[in-house]
């Protein structure tokens, strides 16, 4: 309810200070809802497979799946409901498939970034000296590295059995978790370090470990959380421009999708329509998870610290 | 907010800030560069699985793979070959290629394509989400104000590939025609025979490349620097003008020099647009400005969204200044300082996605030299072109610094 009084200050909501520290807002709420979706759609592909493409595992199947009757690749229709490649590929089947390694590259990339900024972030702050010097020093240095770059340069050409979703994931999070990761964590950690709380712990005679894991961690987890979620956007991003630039037929990930499109709409310029449905489908697939993670990351952000924080020279 | 000068108490220092700054800047940036060169050496060197001599790894295994080892001097110690890499860095020399030639001659001759449109692009994507994230939050209805995040979040999560790809087929032919229509031949070649056919002073791509990059990275300066001092003496229409002034004016300037034909054809290349639209500077400019903008737009609308509560807004309005005002020249000034070390941190994934859209245009910059070097694996040149890139890197760093001090006096004494 408000008074008179208070909608004439309406377009200024007063004050802020007092207000509680929430982590939902709509652009989390908007990354879950994302989320959720592909979630449940790697769950709707087993089960897909054991009814309606029961038997049919030469037509569905995301990668050897190959429809006979009809000409490569087909509009949506009935029976393929995001249409087919032009390798003949069921292109909902192969938008369902995909998901899953995109998650894994996720997974993979925010918890090895949280784990090596948690880490070297709480050093930094709590050892202070030599140890915060070099640490610094190294995320600085570690931030003119473009993760995505080296991902590339040690991913490109290679199949998915030797650098797979796991690979891309983890070495994108341990470069992106040693560069701006734990240079933002680190700032974090230096302003809990000066906080009243902190001189209680120390007086009432806490050891290292303790303080660490008990009084400083806990504060550092939304910033952990936030860079995990903004790095896991570039980590996709990466994995997808893998899957665009690997053999044909080995993959069949968001990025070949596109790269298929793109192909056959370039071979087929004028003589064929643009096969938009494989592109959408694959571009669609890759921006909405890159986009579910990134807004998570950016509304905690603006949760935990709307004028971001950043690093605070 | 005004500009204080809280350190000295008002005694004018006998050194100007920013040399002072500048220098302690400068000392971090050297070891700060000493640690990125000797964290990419063993990343390369160690991490990555495959070498030129890999490819010998034929069915005979030995003789020809240990040749090749040796040939590319592979087979000496790691520490050897890193003070090897470090020295050589130290006199410029950045190694020689697998395939014989040197590493420095490669990007050099790629560099101008890639600096003038990341610069470019960057600079332009920056204004661009500044101005959106200013103007467009504060006076923003709600609608508005969603269309914006979303527009911001899909500038970066969008695949860059598929971007290029929409863009090739939504302005490939629009570009064409401005191009005919301003009287360019049709075909390239015309312009550039002479450095074709090798005539001895001849005007080459290259050449007027560099000329635009350091034209327009002078006229910047310059801007930058007559904006600062109409700034400060109050002059509101210097302010305003002096950035697109001197810009227009560099252009101007290249134009009446009779090279304007051969700089509007560099950005609307047609050897190779006629067949696939590809390798068109314009198309990369606008790519890399809406991979770009999105970031700095969001940061600058969720600081603005904060600021707005503050207690200094309400004073700045109650003692009747105008709402543009307030919006420009004290929340807007309080906001840009993390949000420029925020896009610091954010530098190097824009970056890759720059890279991206280069190489799927087919521009012969520096991303087509790093992917080519990936496929022939030839490490030196990766290598390389990372360097320059940590290079670009700090140089960013050091424009956002000097930008944020000059913003924020208490950011003045440069970080020990």
């Amino acid at each position: 309810m408000t008074t008179l009084g208070e909608s004439a200050l309406a377009p200024v909501p007063f004050p802020r200070r007092g207000r509680r520290l929430t982590f939902v807002n709509a652009k989390v709420l908007v990354g879950i809802a994302i989320l959720v979706f592909f979630g449940l759609l790697t769950f709707a592909q087993p089960l897909l497979e054991a009814t309606v493409w029961a038997g049919r595992d030469n037509v569905y199947h995301p990668q050897f799946g190959f429809d006979t009757g009809i000409a490569h690749p087909s509009a949506p229709s009935a029976t393929h409901w995001l249409g087919t490649s032009s390798l003949g590929r069921d292109v909902f089947s192969m938008f369902s498939h995909a998901a899953r390694p995109t998650f894994l590259v996720a997974l993979a990339a925010g918890g090895s970034i949280a784990l090596v900024a948690l880490l070297l972030g709480s050093i930094a702050a709590y050892r202070k000296g030599w140890a915060d010097g070099f640490i610094s020093h190294l995320s600085d240095a570690m931030v003119l590295l473009p993760a995505m770059v080296v991902v590339f340069v040690l991913g490109i050409g290679r199949s998915n059995e030797e650098f797979g979703a796991l690979q891309v994931g983890l070495s994108f999070g341990v470069l992106y978790g040693l560069g701006p990761a734990t240079a933002t964590v680190r700032a974090a950690a230096l302003t809990v370090m000066v906080r009243p709380f902190m001189e209680a712990a120390r007086v009432a005679g806490g050891g290292g470990t303790w303080i660490v894991t008990r009084h400083v961690l806990p504060h550092l987890y939304p910033h952990a959380a936030v860079q995990a979620m903004i790095g896991a956007t570039g980590a996709v991003i990466a994995d997808a421009f893998l899957s665009f630039r690997s053999a044909v037929g080995e993959d069949f990930g968001f990025g070949q999708m596109v790269y298929d499109g793109i192909t056959w709409s370039t071979l087929m310029a004028g003589i064929a329509p643009t096969p938009w449905w494989i592109m959408l489908a694959g571009a669609g697939g890759i921006t909405l998870l890159a986009a579910a993670f990134y807004l998570i990351g950016v509304g905690l952000r603006e949760a935990l610290d709307p004028r971001l924080g950043g690093d605070p020279r | 907010m005004q500009v204080i000068n809280a350190e000295t108490g008002g005694r004018r220092p006998r050194v100007p800030w920013f040399v002072t700054f500048l220098a302690f800047r400068l000392a971090w940036a050297l070891i700060t560069l000493f640690l990125f060169l000797t964290a990419v050496f063993f990343i390369v060197q160690v991490w990555v699985p495959y070498t030129w001599a890999t490819q010998f790894l034929g069915p005979d295994r030995g003789a020809a793979y240990s040749a090749a080892l040796e040939a590319a001097g592979l087979n000496r110690p790691l520490f050897e070959r890193y003070a090897d890499f470090m020295g050589g860095l130290a006199t410029g020399d950045l190694g020689t290629s697998f395939s014989g030639g040197s590493v420095s001659d490669l990007i050099l001759h790629a560099l101008p394509v890639t600096l003038t449109i990341f610069i470019a692009g960057t600079v332009i994507g920056w204004v661009v989400g500044e101005m959106l994230g200013r103007v467009g939050t504060w006076s923003a209805h709600r609608l508005s104000g969603s269309a914006l995040s979303v527009l911001g979040v899909l500038s970066a999560a969008i695949f860059p590939p598929f971007l290029v790809f929409v863009l090739v087929r939504w302005l490939r032919d629009p570009l064409l025609d401005a191009r005919a229509a301003m009287g360019l031949p049709r075909d390239s070649l015309e312009l550039w025979r002479g450095a074709v056919i090798g005539e001895p002073g001849a005007l080459t791509p290259d050449d007027v490349r560099w000329l635009i990059a350091l034209a327009m990275l002078a006229a910047l300066a310059v801007g930058l620097l007559v904006r600062t001092y109409g700034r400060r003496h109050q002059l509101a229409i210097v302010e305003a003008v002096a950035l697109p002034g001197t810009l227009l004016g560099a252009g101007v300037g290249i134009w009446l020099s009779g090279l304007g034909p051969h700089a509007l054809d560099l950005l609307y290349r047609a050897d190779i647009a006629a067949t696939t639209g590809r390798g068109t500077p314009a198309l990369a400019l606008v790519g890399i400005i809406l991979i770009s903008f999105g970031q700095v737009m969001l940061v600058m609308r969720a600081g603005m969204e904060a600021e707005r509560a503050e207690d200094y807004v309400l004073t700045g309005r109650a003692k009747g200044l105008t709402e543009r005002a307030v919006r420009d020249r004290h929340v807007a000034r309080n906001v840009l300082a993390p949000v420029l070390a925020g896009s610091f941190l954010s530098f190097p994934t824009v970056l890759a996605g720059m890279m991206i859209v280069e190489y799927e245009l087919e521009m012969q910059g520096l991303s087509s030299v790093l992917f080519d070097a990936i496929e022939f694996q030839d490490i030196p040149v990766i290598m390389g072109v990372i360097v320059v890139l940590g290079l670009m890197g700090v140089g960013f760093r050091l424009l956002t610094d000097v930008t944020i001090a000059s913003l924020d006096p208490r950011q003045r004494r440069g970080r020990a």
